[in-house]
């Protein structure tokens, strides 16, 4: 399973699974991070910085550290460009 | 404080819903106790009085749900079960309806009355989206009162439809969910006993026992009622097969499946998600190299305004204040009545024309780059610099109220998920230059030595933060949890909103530290009259003297600087006993950058000790106090040491 770390930007991905302790699923839940959100990749900082997420599904961005980034697990839903 | 006679409304909503421009709106109205911005520890309160009704409205904390994470959304919640409030307003972002509704499907399940107060009509409309607010209220079952808090539409109504509610004292009802988990609530609800200690209702309390899997909740049910904690042990298990994630994800689960069902059936999206020129704004603003280029311009930007503004302002009021000296000391001569209202006009002036004209600007900037959602940005591009020093980028909105003040930055600490980075970023705060000494800064270095010295001792300041953090993380080992941060939409800068946050802001300075500096100076002039300023400046001598190489007399400020920073400027020429314009004459440009650094870095003002103590703990609000004044030592030795003097 791929996680958000593997996202590129010109896809739309949807969220097949957090995993992770309840803290961090806790979390992102309540951000409005839910299993079969539509997501996209907005922007990735440079040098191993925090990844850039806007959630389709809830209309909200959010920025995540890669640590974090890598407890989401995604599937691809289609190919722009 | 609670006040049974007045009814208890609470005001309750997620991060950046324009939950406290409302509160502010309203309390700013009709306020007969204000709130205390900076100081608010818990939370702020305020009596209202509406058509002759007072009203204690109470503003939480901002959270993201009713399942704490961190210590803001922890005393959040505290206050919301332990005292059961009269009325909910849940305030609510409407430009994202969808996931805020989830927060308010939680409060419903609460059963007390309850209005969402569905803010920020106008970003919701620019976004395409046309809420049918008379369906929503349908479909939640309590009333909804659109609004834009910021141009203060909606409040009036709001306040109506609260009085309405309290007379009417109608409940929510929470709205129901898939069956099969349903059943599950049904029979951990059932095993409650009566005698238990139940939150808001039985219903609540049990799916609340189901989903908060925290270890202390599960050891306590396990001793007080054994099959109570067998029963959700089960029903957990069984949700938990059944859907194939754990019980508490199902359940949030159910409320974003709600919410969403909501939001579909009371809204309709008419044009693209996104506003095109927040999309493009965000784009540069947020891009990995352009972006930094962008944030280095507006902080010099930031710094130069202040300066610009505050100088030219600071000159023009000083004259009338030297030349009402020169007179006082003609007709006064040198008695105690001389020492005493020079110590008036030192400190009621000093506020006025050296202190305020960079407070003001600096307020106002502050409030602007927090009013249209930058802050939020420079925690994203700031994370990897702040992981170098062994945090991460949401410690960055701490820091950035700290250039405000360290007070309410340390209180916000409580944003943080882990004690770690609450402890670091809470001893790192007293270094930053609050807007006390950054008056000091301009008013001293930039305004005698040239804006260029005072910048550079601006970058040096930020540097010693970060070297500081570096060996601090060193003793702190624990590894931080990483960057989870929201991003909200860019907004167009509301002025009014603005120019409100300044104003209470400012009004807070003149009515705690103005006073301060008013009475200090007057304390000042008597212990000069009185000589005991020498037992002190003899006292203080080898620090003062011998190790900083600075004029004696300016012992005494650093006394007084402890209290409010500001004092130490304003004191160091009444101590010195020369007009602002004359300082150069007998102190040199060594010496003024000695004291500089000094001030700025010595132990963290009174206020700052206090919310230390009562927010982090004893230990280190005594480890604060060291580490300041033996950096302090430290760096001015070396500054001299350096630029020599």
């Amino acid at each position: 399973m791929k996680s958000l770390l593997d996202a590129s930007k010109a896809s739309r991905f949807r969220i097949t699974r957090i995993v992770g302790g309840y803290g961090v699923r806790r979390r992102l839940l309540s951000l409005g991070f839910h299993k079969n959100d539509l997501i996209e990749l907005d922007s990735r900082s440079i040098m191993g910085g925090p990844l850039l997420i806007r959630n389709l599904t809830t209309d909200t961005s959010v920025a995540l550290g890669r640590g974090i980034a890598s407890h989401i697990k995604v599937e691809i839903v289609d190919e722009e460009q | 404080m609670r006040n049974n006679k007045h009814p208890d409304v609470i005001f309750i909503g997620q991060p950046n819903c324009g939950k406290s421009t409302l509160f502010n709106v309203i309390a700013g109205l009709k306020a007969e106790t204000s709130n205390f911005p900076g100081t608010t520890v818990e939370h702020s309160h305020s009596k209202v009085n509406i058509e002759g009704r007072v009203l204690n409205i109470i503003d939480l904390p901002g959270t993201y749900s009713l399942n704490p994470s961190d210590e803001a959304e922890k005393v959040a919640l505290s206050h919301l079960f332990l005292e059961k409030p009269d009325l909910i307003i849940n305030v609510v972002d409407a430009s994202i309806l969808g996931r805020s509704l989830e927060m308010t499907m939680e409060l419903i399940e609460l059963e007390y009355p309850l209005i969402v107060a569905l803010n920020m009509m106008d970003l919701a409309e620019k976004k395409g989206m046309e809420i049918d607010t008379g369906k929503l209220q349908e479909l939640l079952g309590v009333p909804v009162v659109p609004m834009i808090a910021s141009h203060g539409r909606g409040v009036k109504e709001l306040l109506e439809e609260a009085l309405r509610s309290l007379d009417e004292k109608r409940s929510a009802r929470h709205l129901c969910w898939s069956r099969d988990v349903e059943e599950k609530i049904e029979e951990v609800e059932k095993m409650i006993p009566e005698d238990f200690s139940i939150v808001a209702n039985k219903r609540f309390t049990a799916v609340k026992t189901i989903e908060l899997e925290m270890p202390s909740l599960n050891r306590m049910l396990e001793e007080i009622n054994l099959p109570l904690k067998q029963t959700v042990d089960r029903v957990r298990n069984e949700l938990k097969v059944r859907h194939d994630a754990p019980a508490y994800e199902v359940i949030a689960a159910e409320r974003h499946h709600l919410a969403l069902k909501l939001f579909e059936e009371s809204t309709q999206v008419k044009r693209g998600k996104r506003i095109s020129w927040q999309e493009r704004v965000d784009d540069l603003i947020m891009h990995p190299f352009i972006g930094y280029i962008i944030l280095t311009a507006v902080f010099l930007g930031f710094f130069l305004i202040i300066f610009k503004v505050g100088g030219p302002l600071e000159e023009i009021l000083l004259r009338p204040l030297m030349s009402v000296r020169a007179s006082l000391q003609s007709s006064l001569g040198t008695g105690w009545l001389f020492y005493l209202t020079d110590g008036l006009i030192q400190g009621i002036g000093g506020g006025l024309a050296i202190v305020l004209p960079y407070f003001v600007p600096l307020l106002f900037l502050m409030a602007l780059l927090e009013d249209v959602g930058y802050l939020a940005r420079v925690g994203f591009l700031m994370d990897i610099f702040m992981h170098r020093i062994g945090l991460h980028g949401k410690s960055i909105s701490p820091f950035i109220l700290g250039f405000g003040c360290n007070v309410p930055a340390i209180v916000s600490t409580r944003i943080l998920e882990s004690r770690r980075d609450r402890v670091l970023t809470s001893l790192l705060i007293p270094f930053i230059p609050c807007s006390a000494r950054t008056t000091i800064i301009l008013a001293l270095v930039a305004f005698y030595l040239g804006p260029l010295w005072a910048l550079g001792f601006y970058i040096a300041n930020m540097f010693l933060v970060a070297i500081l953090g570096r060996i601090l993380s060193f003793f702190l080992k624990d590894p931080s949890p990483g960057l989870i941060l929201e991003i909200p939409a860019l907004k167009a800068p509301a002025l009014t909103n603005i120019f409100r946050k300044t104003f209470i802001q400012l009004k807070s300075f003149v009515k705690f530290a103005w006073p301060l500096l008013i009475v200090g100076s007057v304390v000042l002039g008597a212990i000069q009259f009185l000589n005991f300023d020498k037992i002190i400046n003899t006292i203080l001598s080898p620090l003062v003297n011998d190790l900083l190489g600075l004029p004696q007399e300016l012992g005494v400020t650093l006394i007084f600087g402890f209290l409010r920073k500001e004092l130490s400027l304003i004191m160091m020429l009444q101590s010195l006993g020369v007009g602002y314009q004359e300082l150069m004459t007998i102190i040199t440009r060594q010496q003024l950058i000695v004291f500089t650094v000094f001030i700025s870095f010595f132990i963290p003002c009174l206020s700052t000790v206090a919310i230390l103590w009562k927010e982090v703990g004893k230990r280190e609000a005594f480890i604060s106090m060291g580490l300041n004044t033996s950096v302090a030592i430290v760096i001015s030795l070396i500054v001299r040491l350096i630029i020599g003097g």
